[in-house]
């Protein structure tokens, strides 16, 4: 081969590997794009251009990326179906178990957020016990625990932050979320005597009210039956009294449910405005 | 000979990536995509993407997937408004006026005049019938016999159509004022004839018993309890009249609305007798 020849061969594997480096620059330059969308939380618009990316495009390069992001972007705007299908499209492109991971964590952290915990929970055991993630059994147990949140259960909760770090805020704060909620079966228990049950919850006038109809009530029904008036005091008795003992006994246990709403619905406001860990 | 077939084997990897350099915003590639959206039935972004177009790459069935997609988002105006730009030389014309025609029926429920009918095949005239037929549901009140009412529909839509021509002809309302006057007359009778005959029973016992304790207190002396009773007594008494009249009114409310519910599923099952328009064969 001359050297003319050569240099000419040079010349055009030069051009060759311009020409590729520019058609990867096109792709690349699409996915730059949508994640800058994304990163500038436009998330409509990185979806956008996420979905025009991998409509055109063949390759493995940038299909787990993107569908994550897609499915964030979607988790962002609130569209929970949306994202679930497309973080699931991220997991099944995944090319490592870090990716795995992440992808699964996600539709986990969104399965959390629509409330649909048994899923959660559901996908949480499948990761415990697969022996890939045994390193991860912090993160498992933590999202586990936020899980417990969204589903009431605030012991369970704090068990599952415990086990991360004994002394975990996270696991403190459930801990005095459960020991400040009222039992609603206590509440019904203490309202056999009319108006404890509404003390407890702190409904101090309602439990007055509670007493006082049911003084009135059994003060006529008792009197009744002593002057021989028995049609009366069965009446009364019956009718009066025994309604307003047993509403007083639902109206204890409806307090306490009430005021355990307002309790946790306290306590998932500080997670959402002022904690400053990971959240779903 | 050597270097010839050097530069022959390298040729192919020069074209692939000069096809691999790829423009997504040219006009073929924004209609690709926006197809792709709207057959995934991402309306929203399809019309976006449909819109990017220059006029050149518009055409009618573009103008008409916009429209259906904006029917689809439920923007109803939206979509009556590219059925403005349709032309009516256009092969999507009728369906375009079909699907306006339901648009505006979402937009406001109301009898539906007719016009534009010419161009309509026996498929789509079919479809105008039953949608304007349908339509008369929605005026206060009927002029026209069952028969002539029900017969644009097929034979499995009949029942259902027959139904809704009954309730419209005989809604059977109640009247409350009917129900107060019976509940002043005998305690709880107002809330039976609502059917609430649970509650009627119960409002007849403890008006009875108030009246009765009231009397026997009376009638012993024991003023101080009499006049409790009878308060109480009095108290339920027009309480049950007040709630007779509420109860016939709530069941009127409750009857006109499973019947527009029922009404509007019924014409969502059945794509308010649209064709059904498929782009994504």
């Amino acid at each position: 081969m001359t050297s003319v020849s050569k240099i000419l061969l040079l010349l055009l594997f030069l051009w060759i590997s311009k020409v590729n480096l520019f058609a990867q620059d096109s792709f690349d330059e699409q996915f730059n794009l949508a994640k800058k969308l994304y990163d500038e939380e436009k998330y409509f618009d990185a979806v956008t251009e996420f979905k025009r990316l991998l409509f055109f495009y063949d390759g493995d390069i940038y299909r787990y990326e993107s569908n994550l992001l897609t499915g964030l972007s979607y988790k962002n705007g609130s569209i929970f179906s949306e994202a679930i299908q497309h973080l699931t499209l991220a997991e099944l492109n995944s090319k490592n178990i870090d990716e795995i991971f992440i992808a699964r964590l996600e539709i986990i952290k969104v399965n959390i957020l629509r409330r649909t915990t048994a899923r959660a929970f559901t996908l949480l055991d499948s990761l415990q016990n697969d022996s890939r993630f045994v390193n991860k059994i912090d993160e498992i147990n933590y999202w586990r625990g936020w899980a417990y949140i969204f589903s009431d259960d605030w012991r369970n909760a704090s068990s599952s932050f415990s086990a991360i770090q004994k002394d975990h805020q996270l696991s403190m704060l459930c801990d005095s979320v459960a020991n400040d909620l009222y039992n609603p079966q206590l509440a019904k228990i203490l309202s056999l005597v009319p108006g404890a049950g509404q003390f407890y919850t702190g409904e101090y006038v309602s439990g007055v009210i509670s007493i006082g109809w049911n003084v009135l009530w059994g003060y006529l029904t008792i009197n009744a039956f002593m002057e021989d008036r028995v049609l009366d005091g069965l009446l009364i008795g019956s009718l009066l009294w025994w309604r307003f003992y047993s509403g007083n006994i639902q109206n204890a246990e409806k307090f306490a449910i009430e005021k355990n709403l307002e309790k946790t619905n306290s306590a998932l406001r500080y997670l959402q405005n002022d904690y400053k860990g990971s959240k779903p | 000979m050597r270097n010839l077939l050097i530069v022959i084997f390298l040729i192919p990897f020069s074209v692939y990536p000069q096809l691999s350099s790829f423009d997504f915003h040219s006009p073929e590639n924004i209609k690709l995509f926006a197809d792709h959206l709207f057959c995934e039935g991402d309306y929203l972004r399809a019309i976006e993407q449909y819109g990017l177009l220059k006029d050149h790459s518009v055409n009618d069935t573009t103008d008409f997937k916009m429209m259906l997609g904006y029917s689809k988002l439920g923007l109803y105006k939206e979509s009556n408004k590219y059925f403005n730009g349709i032309d009516d030389k256009s092969n999507f014309y009728s369906d375009a006026y079909l699907l306006s025609l339901k648009n505006e029926l979402l937009l406001e429920p109301k009898l539906i005049i007719a016009s534009n009918v010419q161009s309509l095949d026996s498929i789509q005239l079919k479809s105008y019938r039953r949608i304007t037929t349908i339509s008369m549901l929605y005026e206060a009140e009927l002029n026209i016999i069952r028969e002539d009412f029900i017969s644009p529909f097929d034979e499995d839509e009949r029942n259902a159509v027959a139904s809704f021509y009954d309730f419209k002809v005989d809604p059977n309302y109640k009247s409350p004022a009917l129900a107060g006057t019976l509940s002043a007359i005998i305690p709880g009778s107002g809330k039976m004839y609502v059917g609430e005959w649970g509650d009627g029973v119960t409002a007849l016992v403890v008006t009875s018993l108030f009246a009765f304790l009231a009397y026997d207190n009376f009638r012993t002396d024991h003023t101080t309890r009499a006049w409790i009773f009878s308060g109480l007594g009095a108290f339920f008494y027009t309480g049950n009249i007040y709630g007779s009249i509420a109860s016939a009114q709530i069941f009127n409310a409750k009857i006109e609305f499973e019947f527009n519910d029922g009404l509007n599923l019924f014409l969502e099952q059945n794509n308010y007798f649209l064709p059904v328009y498929d782009f994504c064969k």
